[in-house]
Order: C-alpha cells, then sequence, then structure tokens
C-alpha cells in the first residue's frame, strides 16, 4: 500500500490554490484601482470626469487634447518638472547607489572600531520615517543656504539607508574574502580592490539600489514641498499636487482636474518603463546569492 | 642561509591564542610542508607569512630582511587559494596581468610574460575565457599561472587541491610537483591531507592547536615520530597504539602478553606504537598477544586485517598483496618486530631515541 501525498487533483489542494487566488485577486484589484482609475480619467473631458463611470472611458475620448493641454498650461511648465523629477531621481539614485556600496563594502568587509554602533545606527535609521526628518533637513539647508535649489533635494537623497543595508548583505554573498585576499597578494590597494574586482562583481546589487533610490526620489513629495518654494525647481509631484489645489480651490478653472490625472498618468509612465527594463538586474539583485564566482 | 625564517611568531585572536611560539627556518628551494588537523593554525601560520594577517608578536624574515610590517606584494610572494580565487569578472590573460599592471610593467613585457606562462602551464587556448567557463582543475591551473608570472621570492599554496576530485587531485599533486622540480622556487604549502605530505614535501612541519610538533623529511617524521600526535597523524593506516609498561626486558601490553626487547626497556612507558606492515600474523600459540579477525580489506596490492583484541582497541595489520590464508573469525596471534616499535612516556613524547 503507498501512501500517497498531495497532488495536484486533491481536494485540499486545489481548495487552497483557490483560495490564495482569491486572496491575490482582491489585492490586485485594490493596487490596481486607482491606476485604472487614473488611464480612464486621463482620456476624459472634465464634465465627464464627474458624470461618467469613473472605471472605464466614456464616450469622448479626450486623450490627446488633455495632454496637449498637459504641456502648454503655464508656458509649459509641466515638461520643466518632469525634467526636475528626472534630474533628481537619476542623480540622487546613482549618487546613493555609490554611497551605499562604499558603506556596505565597508561593513561587509572591514573590521573597525565603533563599526557594530554605526550599523546599529544605520538600522535605525532605516526605521525613521522621512517625514520626521524633513523640517530638520530644512534647518540645516536653511543656514547653509541651500533652500531652494536643487541640491535642496539631491543632498538629503544621497543617503540610503535601505541601501546600505541591502549592499551590506550582498557584498557578503557576491565577493569572497579570498578574491580580495588575492587582490591584496598581487598588490593592489584596498581601494583598487574595490574599484576594479568588487564594484563589478556587484553590479546587480548596485542596480537594485540605484532603482529603489530613482523610484523613491521620483515619488519623493514632502521634502521638496519644503525645502524649494520657486515653481521652476518643483519635482512633478509638488507640481501636480499645486495645481490639484488649485483646481479644488476653484482658482485655476474647471480644465486642471483631468489635466492633474493626464500629468499623474505622464509623471508615472516612465518609472513603469525603467522598472520593466532593468528586471534582469533588479530581480538578480534582490536574490542575492546567485551570483558565485 | 634561510630564505624566510620566523622568529617566535604568535598570533591571539582577542583571547584566543592560534599560534604559539614558531620558529621556522626555510631554505631557498624547499618545498615546506604545513600539515595538521582542522584548527590546527596551519592556514593562520601561511597568512602570517603572506602579509594577510598581522603577527601578535615576533618577526617574519624574507632574504634576510625585517617583513613583519609589510604587506603581501611588498613581501614579494604568490599565493594560490582553495577556491582559486580568480576574479570572476576578467578574463584568464586579464587574471594572469592584473598583478604586473599593478606593479606597473611595460604592456609588451606583460603580454610576453603571460603568454609563456600559459604555454607551460597549457592554458594558451582558454586565454579569452572568464573563470566561469572553465573547470576546477582550469581553474586551479589558471590561478598557478597568475602566482608564477609574478615571480615571485617564494610561492604560497593554501589547501589548493582540497575543492577537486580525487582523480584530478591526484592528477595536480603530480603538477605541482613538476612545477617545483621546474621552477627550483620555495614553496610553502598549506594541506590536512597527509598523502599530498608525504608525496610533495622535502620538508614537513606538523601543527597541532598553533604549535609546531614536530619539523622534518616525510620519512623522518614517519620512521621517528617524536611523539604521540605525529606518530598517529603521519601514516595511513594510522599506527597502532596499545596501551603498555615497562617489565624488564619486555613491555607488557595490558593483560594480554608481552613484547620481548633485546634489552631492557625503557622506564615510563604508558603506550606502545606499532605500524600496520610491522606486526606480523602468526598461529595463536606464537604471537605476542592474541586476538580474532574482525574484517579483512582486500585491496588487490595489500590486504588490511582488523584484529579484536580483548581489552584493547582494534589493531590494523597491513600483509603484501592478496593474503588467502587470511579470514574473518579466525584466532591469531600477532607478533610485533622490536626494531620498529614507537615507545611513548605519559607525555606523549617518544622515549629512547
Amino acid at each position: 500500500m503507498t501512501i500517497v501525498g498531495k497532488t495536484k487533483s486533491s481536494p485540499g489542494f486545489v481548495r487552497s490554490r483557490w483560495l490564495l487566488t482569491g486572496v491575490l485577486g482582491i489585492y490586485f484589484i485594490y493596487t490596481f484601482l486607482p491606476l485604472i482609475y487614473v488611464i480612464t480619467a486621463s482620456t476624459k473631458t472634465n464634465p465627464d470626469l464627474f458624470t461618467s463611470f469613473g472605471l472605464w472611458f466614456s464616450s469622448d475620448f479626450h486623450l490627446w487634447q488633455n495632454l496637449s493641454d498637459l504641456f502648454t498650461i503655464q508656458n509649459g511648465i509641466f515638461l520643466q518638472w518632469l525634467w526636475n523629477t528626472f534630474y533628481y531621481a537619476l542623480v540622487s539614485g546613482l549618487g546613493s547607489a555609490v554611497f551605499a556600496t562604499f558603506a556596505g563594502y565597508a561593513f561587509a568587509k572591514y573590521d573597525f572600531f565603533g563599526k557594530k554602533f554605526l550599523f546599529a545606527l544605520v538600522l535605525g535609521a532605516v526605521m525613521i520615517p522621512q517625514t520626521a526628518l524633513v523640517i530638520p533637513i530644512f534647518l540645516l539647508l536653511s543656514k547653509i543656504g541651500l533652500l531652494n535649489t536643487p541640491l535642496a533635494v539631491i543632498l538629503p537623497s544621497l543617503v540610503f539607508p535601505p541601501g546600505v543595508f541591502l549592499m551590506r548583505a550582498y557584498v557578503d554573498e557576491a565577493v569572497s574574502n579570498e578574491i580580495i585576499d588575492a587582490g591584496r597578494v598581487d598588490g593592489a590597494g584596498e581601494f583598487h580592490i574595490f574599484s576594479s574586482l568588487a564594484f563589478r562583481m556587484l553590479m546587480p546589487g548596485v542596480t537594485t539600489v540605484f532603482i529603489l533610490s530613482f523610484v523613491a526620489s521620483w515619488n519623493n513629495y514632502f521634502l521638496p514641498l519644503v525645502v524649494l518654494n520657486s515653481t521652476e525647481h518643483f519635482p512633478v509631484t509638488v507640481g501636480l499636487a499645486q495645481w490639484y489645489a488649485s483646481a479644488v480651490s476653484g482658482s485655476g478653472g474647471s480644465l486642471l482636474f483631468t489635466v492633474v490625472m493626464a500629468g499623474a498618468l505622464v509623471s508615472i509612465l516612465p518609472v513603469i518603463i525603467a522598472f520593466l527594463i532593468m528586471q534582469r538586474f533588479w530581480q538578480g539583485g534582490l536574490g542575492a546569492g546567485g551570483v558565485k564566482a | 642561509m634561510a630564505v624566510i625564517a620566523l622568529k617566535d611568531v604568535k598570533k591571539t585572536f582577542g583571547a584566543v591564542n592560534v599560534i604559539g611560539n614558531v620558529n621556522l627556518e626555510i631554505a631557498d628551494g624547499e618545498f615546506v610542508i604545513f600539515v595538521g588537523p582542522s584548527g590546527s593554525g596551519k592556514s593562520t601560520l601561511l597568512r602570517l607569512v603572506a602579509g594577510l594577517e598581522d603577527t601578535t608578536g615576533g618577526q617574519i624574515l624574507i632574504d634576510g630582511a625585517d617583513v613583519t610590517n609589510l604587506g603581501p606584494a611588498e613581501r614579494e610572494l604568490s599565493m594560490v587559494f582553495q577556491s582559486s580565487a580568480l576574479y570572476p569578472t576578467k578574463t584568464v590573460r586579464q587574471n594572469m596581468s592584473f598583478g604586473l599592471e599593478v606593479q606597473g610593467l611595460p604592456k609588451p613585457q606583460i603580454r610576453e610574460r603571460v603568454d609563456r606562462v600559459a604555454e607551460v602551464l597549457k592554458l594558451t587556448e582558454y586565454m579569452d575565457r572568464k573563470p566561469k567557463a572553465l573547470s576546477g582543475g582550469q581553474r586551479q591551473r589558471v590561478a598557478i599561472g597568475r602566482a608564477i608570472v609574478r615571480e615571485p621570492v617564494a610561492f604560497l599554496f593554501d589547501e589548493p587541491l582540497s575543492n577537486l576530485d580525487a582523480a584530478l587531485r591526484v592528477e595536480m599533486r603530480i603538477e605541482i610537483a613538476k612545477l617545483h622540480q621546474r621552477l627550483g622556487s620555495t614553496m610553502i604549502y598549506v594541506t590536512h591531507d597527509q598523502v599530498e605530505a608525504m608525496t610533495l614535501a622535502d620538508k614537513i612541519v606538523v601543527l597541532d592547536r598553533g604549535d609546531i610538533q614536530q619539523v622534518g623529511s616525510p620519512m623522518e617524521l614517519y620512521e621517528r615520530p617524536a611523539n604521540l600526535f605525529v606518530a598517529q597523524f603521519i601514516g595511513s593506516p594510522k599506527m597502532n597504539v596499545l596501551p603498555g609498561r615497562t617489565d624488564g626486558n619486555a613491555i607488557a601490553i595490558a593483560n594480554n602478553g608481552a613484547i620481548p626487547l633485546g634489552s631492557k626497556a625503557p622506564d615510563g612507558i604508558v603506550k606502545v606504537g606499532s605500524r600496520p606492515e610491522n606486526i606480523a600474523l602468526v598461529p595463536e600459540a606464537e604471537g605476542h598477544i592474541r586476538g580474532t579477525i574482525d574484517v579483512v580489506e582486500r585491496l588487490g596490492s595489500d590486504t588490511f586485517a582488523y584484529v579484536a583484541v580483548e581489552g584493547l582497541e582494534t589493531v590494523t595489520v597491513r600483509i603484501v598483496g592478496n593474503a588467502a590464508n587470511v579470514g574473518v573469525g579466525q584466532k591469531i596471534g600477532l607478533t610485533f618486530d622490536p626494531q620498529q616499535l614507537h615507545l611513548f612516556a605519559a607525555d606523549g613524547k617518544v622515549l629512547g631515541r
């Protein structure tokens, strides 16, 4: 007599699979509903926005007009905002990835006085919400006179504690101590070992940190809101919020709601495309340990 | 003059004493092997010589110069690691050139040296491959090539064959032996495998828990071990060690019999050692001690008989060729060659030498 375990067709298995699918389905709907709304809303005229069914297109497909309005309102300021966002996110992303890699490498490969304490600080920093830090950062930037400049957004964004944490784990997995020792025996200095040997082995992890930081920067609202006050420096998040506020108060004209929706759609597209392109690096990075010499 | 000398070298990790007081001299062109069980400190000692670890005390001299405070490259040493430690994002050629590029040698000279070494190690067709496209044996050859190219004062090997399968290990062992013959360079090699130690070394350093137990040629260590640890570490199968005590002109083996010697036995005997090939199987009545054959292993070239002796551990006996008359369950006598006995005192040291 053979004892048979759960197979694909056994009732218990099928039931639990359906339950899981159901739960995931509900979560999928919850996540995508706002996105569907944004997509459909940006194709409607303003009256249609308030009268037609929210989650599906209306009879009047107005997307191109909305997009045209988006890029022409206020002398095409939206394009400037889009560029600002891209610029802040790119520089912050690259900078924070590099710094996080330096720090992660140091924590993983070297022993130094206060290492445990410093790493505990990094861990603590991961847990502090950004909103709690924005006012102290504002005061700091004010003192050095950097308020209302791009650096006001970029400099604080170069600090990315989750990236340090991620890179430390990744360096531990991906760079073996023997390779570093081999580099030392070959006569390379510590920085040379890092830059010409270790860094290339860390590319999946670095890319992951870059993407996470890039997206965090792209979506950042509160920091730029506090440290910037000139419209030409705004990223898309702050700009759209400003338009939305004026649409609500009625001062900007009723055109603005649909433009805000179109703006929201345009602002998320680049990140989605970037994610899709970077997918192979991203998955490799988070699944640390897949790279072995 | 010794090419490499260690004077009173000590190493502690926090409160743990990993290397005790080590004094050692290695002559030019010698193949020295550090051997010992896991945790004996052999890798640590190698890394101290390499400059990858700092000493807690003592000096390391190379060619008479004190290099204790110098890094590995400044000591002009090369190292081959257990996992080959090739740079995974670089090709074989780039791996071998890296050390020379760091030194700042001109490109044509680097190319010429690398090509020459690659030809000797038969790596020429792999030069543009990355390490992940090579087999384990090929990777180790590249690692050896990377070490040779730097023309160091000495080569250091840290268990380079441990990650290879058995057949490849034998092949690479012979290649390393030939390499030593060809280059004539000083080599320090770490292994836990005493077969590698016996076959490759000019001189073996046996380590246990951070202390040197004995230094000598393979045959010296085999035939004249200084203490119980060395006696049982070197030689496979292990030396048989039985409890014994002085009994006039003989050595009494606990409750089982006695081994007569030609002259008075030294005082203070606690244990007696005899290698499997120095014990003979004889009819029960004629043996110094008596037992029953438990297991017989026939390897074709040798036969090993494992004899159960009452009150003692199993005694291993080696017979050359296939001993057809030896069978399980036979009651047998064992005679020990008195010229080949190793007598140990209570502290493990050997007596009478």
